[in-house]
């Protein structure tokens, strides 16, 4: 299954791997080749030797096979390099396309996605996970094969210098790889343990200090300091083992490596002696040689362990960023036809929603709305307000019914013109790292400053823009900046001033805005929603009396429909609510 | 820094065990060459079989020694990290949580979270490498030296190590220091890919309303090739340490053995101690890119531990003081009271003055940073006042020790925050001895009632993480009933009903009016209708009071409160 799912992984990046065949090609032959000639210079140094140990030094014989080691040395530095170069190149590139299409996927993504999954999550898969894999990717492409190669040369120089000495090695061989195996599989678990306990204090520490102040407010700091402690003391046990038994890997492989050159020494010497320094006999200088080939033998085995991990861990982050880029996309649109708003009436007829199957949400509900008109949507919090406006806007599309604009249906038009034919605030603001006047030009980037000043003037943002240390040109962004929520929803509201559409969706637009401030923008939104078909939702009842139709919703469906005066004569549902506003300060008459 | 030194203590011994048995492996590692010089010179050359066996053995016992020395050297590194990062994150978390709101704030709680788990991390890695091979490599890049001093005491040949460790060094640390600002220029790149993923998942809504989709694809793009530049460039020059590295060690070998031919033909050196050069220089390679990867780790490690230090070196700004009661009617009394923030240029709060009684309630209004939260907040003496002060019974609160200080006030603030655990353990935090009928007391006048009995686990019910399995109206009703559950003499609501609908803001409003220990109530709003009963009411703008009052005489002496009144109660046709 494991297996399955790895294979299935690896195909996909195969594919990524595809364009780059030409060069991943010429980085195998590069490494062939520089591996073949790093391994050649021991045999040269051995010849070298030999000569040292004659009874008259040869130096001019020596001093050609020098010439040639210090060229083969440079040739396959050269080569080495250029395959590095080539390495890095691929996998960057690689992890670029990733990324690439990993980040356009948000943007095709259906919302019910990015709705239901927690944002840090999915970046963590943009951004650490094809970091990861990026790692990995390199580290397998530098190391597993030139350590394959540089094993499989070595096996075979060695039996071709002397199969009796090179019999000792292979013999010695699965003592190494046994090592190293079981205590890469023992700490691989004890990482794991410590990865779970460090994930328990992560959340720990968490939640205290990023509510440090509620904490404080409490005097809770000794009780979260040993709920802390605990956790600490649990990672503390769990990483020491875990470095300890992570860490033998090296000095046990040293070990074996010790056993095996000792192997060589002994063997080799031996036989050198045997042969008594006849013709053709093993010599010094191959012994000395055998000796190189017995430190360096080992070290790719080393690697290679080392590298299959961080493969199967590479794969780990690949599938999931493959998963992410894999799932199901919107609809796409049905074709280019643009939606044409004349007059802007909506028309929802036997509408049916819901998010999860197993409660419905919006049913069989049906709305004629005129051009012009402007629509009030109260009710109490999870009432369907916000879901309402999901469908108008098509971030989520209807089970069964249909929505039409001016007589076209929305499934039938492009998304991009529908939702152009908006201007929506949000009670959720949303600002760009970008500067003031790029934050209000998000609608229209053709703005001229003058008509930027204009909306935000009408927005009554301008007075504290004015205020921001560079004005209209100061960078802000959503997080940790200095704007308050009820700046933020000034700014939003600026946007739609400027883009001017013909339809408006007002989400609970001014929740943050305190009630003064609200009042002297209400003129402007009034004069903006002049003639403009108009959904609001908001919480206080006072924004919406003046609404032509209020809709007043109820898990999931209009329970009443009316204006302002004839809900309050119905003494429904409304009238509750918009008595409760008034409840104290008749008490406070009473008193 | 030396602060962060004071955690080793209690680790000393195995600080000092731990590069003394590296070093001794070290030493044993070098005599390697040395047994191999005489396998050939006094084995091979001498035809001595029992000499070679000999010699092979002691390579063993070599290894084995070795190996035991490591074993007690990676034990004892490991240990002393991990209990040194032990202790640095129980000194930090105590030292954060001493600290006070004002330096919360000019800190932030993220790079607080960064410091206390993957700043202590890396130092952890740095500590345990730093033991393990600080003393191992100095030791075999330097004992090779001298071991080929030893075998070759004139000089002839040696010398060629000492040209060749400087120009290895020169590469290796070159190369480090050119490439360790381009790998900081990747990771800023990086950062801006990852802000790019966040604002966009974040603000998927409004792109598509506006639909910017493409624009934005195109920014990442272009962002992403900038940062496959910058991983290109420091890619390209990173990789050329070991091709060259590899190239001036067998320049030196093909050197050391041109100059050892010519000692051996003179008769001054032996075939095996020419190998035995050529063994050490080999050593010093492998050891000399351990060395550098070692800097590269112990660098990053101390830019950690300063990032550490720094958090250490922030004193919480407030001290307990010692100050006289005076007499005084009034329970909390602000006297002339001035409130500037860290950093700000300009007073959030100024020329606050006012007195309150036992037992009475009080309204805060105002609009968006009017200074509501700012002047609750140093009742409690979250913040110091910058002029003036805030007296509880007569007496400053910075007389007044912070546990019971606080544990006269009950606060509720405007986020609604619960902890991982039982519902019980959350309600316990205003007192340690709750008793469920207590509990279940305060969460009935918090209007949570219902809430609990939808819960079938009751009191023992779960809550996650920062409470995320409730409704953001329910964390606020049981963040309420906390506060009540320490009878508190003072009570404070920040905005604490703005997720509730008007009905069950009335109810709650009732509820605590019928409190039997009569708290005195600070409830701060932005709804009139939320404090239109108080027995004060303070209205707030831009910082100053301009209104003190009930809210009949408000009405018609305040102008800044009858605007926000007539804004949410707009009578028809007025």
């Amino acid at each position: 299954m494991k297996n399955k799912t790895n294979f299935s992984t690896i195909k996909v990046v195969l594919s990524y791997l595809k364009r780059y065949w030409f060069l991943i090609i010429v980085s195998l032959l590069f490494a062939t080749i520089s591996v073949l000639l790093s391994l050649s210079i021991p045999i040269f140094i051995g010849e070298g030797i030999d000569l040292l140990s004659e009874d008259t030094v040869e130096i001019n014989k020596i001093i050609n096979i020098l010439v040639i080691v210090g060229i083969i040395a440079l040739a396959s530095a050269i080569l080495q390099w250029a395959m590095n170069g080539i390495n890095n190149r691929i996998t960057y590139n690689v992890t670029r396309d990733i990324r690439n299409k990993a980040f356009d996927k948000i943007h095709t993504l259906p919302l019910a996605y990015i709705d239901s999954h927690p944002s840090g999550e999915t970046v963590n898969k943009i951004i650490s996970d094809v970091d990861q894999f990026a790692d990995g990717l390199l580290m397998g492409f530098t190391q597993f094969f030139t350590g394959i190669v540089t094993i499989l040369a070595t096996l075979g120089i060695m039996f071709y210098l002397n199969w009796k000495i090179a019999l000792v090695v292979v013999l010695l061989t699965p003592l190494s790889l046994f090592v190293a195996s079981f205590i890469s599989k023992s700490s691989y678990s004890l990482f794991h343990k410590q990865s779970v306990t460090k994930a328990k204090q992560t959340a720990v520490v968490n939640e205290v200090i990023s509510n440090l102040k509620a904490v404080k407010a409490f005097s809770r700091e000794d009780e979260e300091l040993e709920r802390f402690d605990k956790v600490n003391e649990e990672l503390k046990k769990t990483s020491t083992r875990a470095i300890f038994f992570s860490s033998l890997v090296n000095p046990t492989t040293r070990f074996v490596n010790a056993l095996v050159y000792a192997g060589v020494a002994l063997v080799g010497a031996l036989l050198v002696i045997k042969a008594g320094g006849n013709e053709g006999a093993l010599s010094v200088g191959v012994l000395s040689c055998f000796l190189s080939y017995a430190t360096q033998y080992a070290k790719p085995f080393n690697e290679i362990s080392g590298v299959v991990t961080e493969l199967q861990n590479a794969l780990a982050c690949a599938k999931r960023v493959f998963d992410f880029t894999n799932e199901a996309e919107e609809i796409s649109d049905k074709e280019n036809s643009e939606l044409i708003v004349s007059g802007g009436s909506v028309t929802l007829s036997d509408v049916s929603f819901s998010y999860t199957k197993e409660r419905e949400l919006i049913k069989g509900l049906s709305l004629e709305v005129e051009s012009g008109m402007h629509v009030a949507i109260v009710g109490p919090t999870g009432c369907g307000k916000t879901t309402l406006i999901n469908l108008l806007m098509r971030f989520y599309d209807v089970d069964s019914g249909e929505i039409k604009i001016d007589g076209q249906n929305i499934k039938d038009v492009t998304r991009d013109s529908l939702r152009g034919s908006y201007g929506m605030v949000l009670q959720e603001t949303w600002l760009q790292n970008a500067s003031v006047r790029d934050n209000v030009a998000l609608g229209k980037p053709d703005a001229t400053l003058e008509e930027i000043i204009e909306a935000c003037k009408a927005s009554h943002a301008h007075s504290f823009i004015k205020r921001l240390p560079n004005g209209y040109d100061t960078i802000i962004s959503d997080e940790g900046s200095s704007l308050s929520q009820g700046q933020k929803q000034l700014l939003c509201i600026a946007r739609i001033m400027l883009a001017l559409p013909p339809m408006l969706i007002l989400d609970e637009a001014t929740s943050s805005i305190d009630t003064r401030t609200e009042i002297k923008i209400q003129n402007a939104f009034s004069k903006l929603m002049k003639g403009r078909t108009s959904f609001i939702v908001a919480h206080r009842l006072s924004t919406i009396k003046e609404a032509d139709v209020i809709l007043v919703m109820k898990d999931g469906s209009i329970i009443e429909i009316g204006n302002h005066e004839q809900l309050l004569d119905k003494g429904g549902f409304y009238a509750s609510l918009y008595n409760s506003q008034f409840e104290p300060s008749e008490e406070n008459k009473n008193a | 820094m030396k602060r962060l030194f004071s955690f080793m203590k209690g680790y000393r011994r195995e600080c000092v065990f731990a590069p003394l048995f590296k070093m001794l492996e070290a030493l044993f590692e070098l005599f390697v060459p040395l047994v191999v010089a005489s396998i050939i010179d006094n084995g091979i050359e001498k035809g001595d079989r029992g000499h070679v066996i000999y010699m092979c053995l002691v390579l063993v016992v070599l290894g084995a020694v070795g190996l035991s020395c490591t074993l007690f050297a990676q034990y004892f590194s490991a240990k002393a990290a991990c209990g040194y990062s032990a202790k640095a994150r129980h000194a930090l978390f105590k030292h954060i949580s001493s600290l006070s709101y004002s330096e919360i704030d000019t800190l932030g709680t993220s790079t607080l979270i960064n410091r206390m788990t993957s700043d202590t991390n890396q130092v952890q890695t740095g500590i345990n490498l730093t033991l393990r091979l600080f003393m191992r490599s100095p030791v075999i890049v330097f004992g090779a030296l001298i071991m080929a001093i030893v075998v070759d005491p004139s000089f002839k040949v040696s010398y060629i190590f000492i040209i060749t460790i400087l120009a290895l060094a020169f590469v290796i640390f070159g190369i480090m220091l050119i490439s360790i600002p381009l790998y900081k220029k990747v990771q800023a790149r990086l950062d801006t890919t990852l802000l790019s993923a966040k604002e966009n998942l974040s603000g998927a809504r409004v792109i598509r309303a506006f639909s910017l989709e493409k624009k934005e694809k195109n920014k990442f793009h272009n962002k992403t090739l900038l940062l496959n530049k910058a991983q290109k460039l420091v890619g390209r020059i990173s990789a050329l340490m070991n091709p060259l590295t590899f190239v001036i060690v067998n320049i030196s070998i093909c050197f050391l053995i041109y100059k050892g031919a010519l000692q051996v033909e003179g008769g001054e050196l032996s075939a095996g101690k020419v190998i035995a050069l050529y063994n050490y220089m080999s050593q010093i390679l492998i050891e000399l890119v351990k060395l550098a990867n070692l800097i590269i780790t112990i660098t990053k490690a101390l830019a950690c531990a300063k990032r550490i230090d720094d958090v250490f070196e922030i004193q919480p700004s407030q001290e307990v003081k010692d100050a006289e009661a005076s007499k005084s009617e009034s329970f909390i009394e602000f006297k002339n009271v001035s409130l500037k923030y860290k950093g700000a240029s300009e007073c959030s709060l100024e020329n606050i003055d006012f007195s309150v009684l036992r037992g009475e309630t009080v309204g805060i209004i105002g609009g968006t940073g009017a200074g509501k939260t700012s002047l609750i907040n140093m009742i409690g003496r979250f913040y110091d006042a910058y002029q003036g002060e805030v007296l509880i019974d007569g007496k400053n609160v910075n007389s007044y020790e912070f546990d019971y200080l606080r544990e006269r006030i009950g606060m509720v603030p405007q986020r609604a925050v619960l902890f991982k655990g039982s519902l019980r353990e959350n309600m316990r935090w205003g007192d340690k001895e709750a008793s469920d009928e207590e509990i279940l007391k305060a969460i009935d006048i918090a209007q949570a009632t219902d809430v609990l009995k939808s819960k079938k686990e009751g009191l023992d019910f779960e809550i996650e993480e920062g409470g995320k399995n409730l409704s953001g109206g329910q964390r606020q009703r049981f963040t309420i009933a906390r506060a009540l559950v320490g009878k508190p003499e003072i009570l404070i609501l920040d905005d604490s009903s703005s997720a509730l609908d008007y009905a069950t803001d009335a109810r709650l409003r009732r509820a605590l009016s019928t409190l039997e220990y009569n708290p005195t109530v600070f409830i701060v709003s932005q709804r009139t209708a939320s404090i239109a009963h108080a027995d004060k009411i303070i209205v707030l703008d831009d910082g100053k009071i301009v209104g003190i009052g009930k809210h009949d005489e408000l009405l018609s002496s305040c102008l800044v409160y009858s605007e926000i009144y007539n804004s949410q109660f707009k009578k028809e046709g007025a």
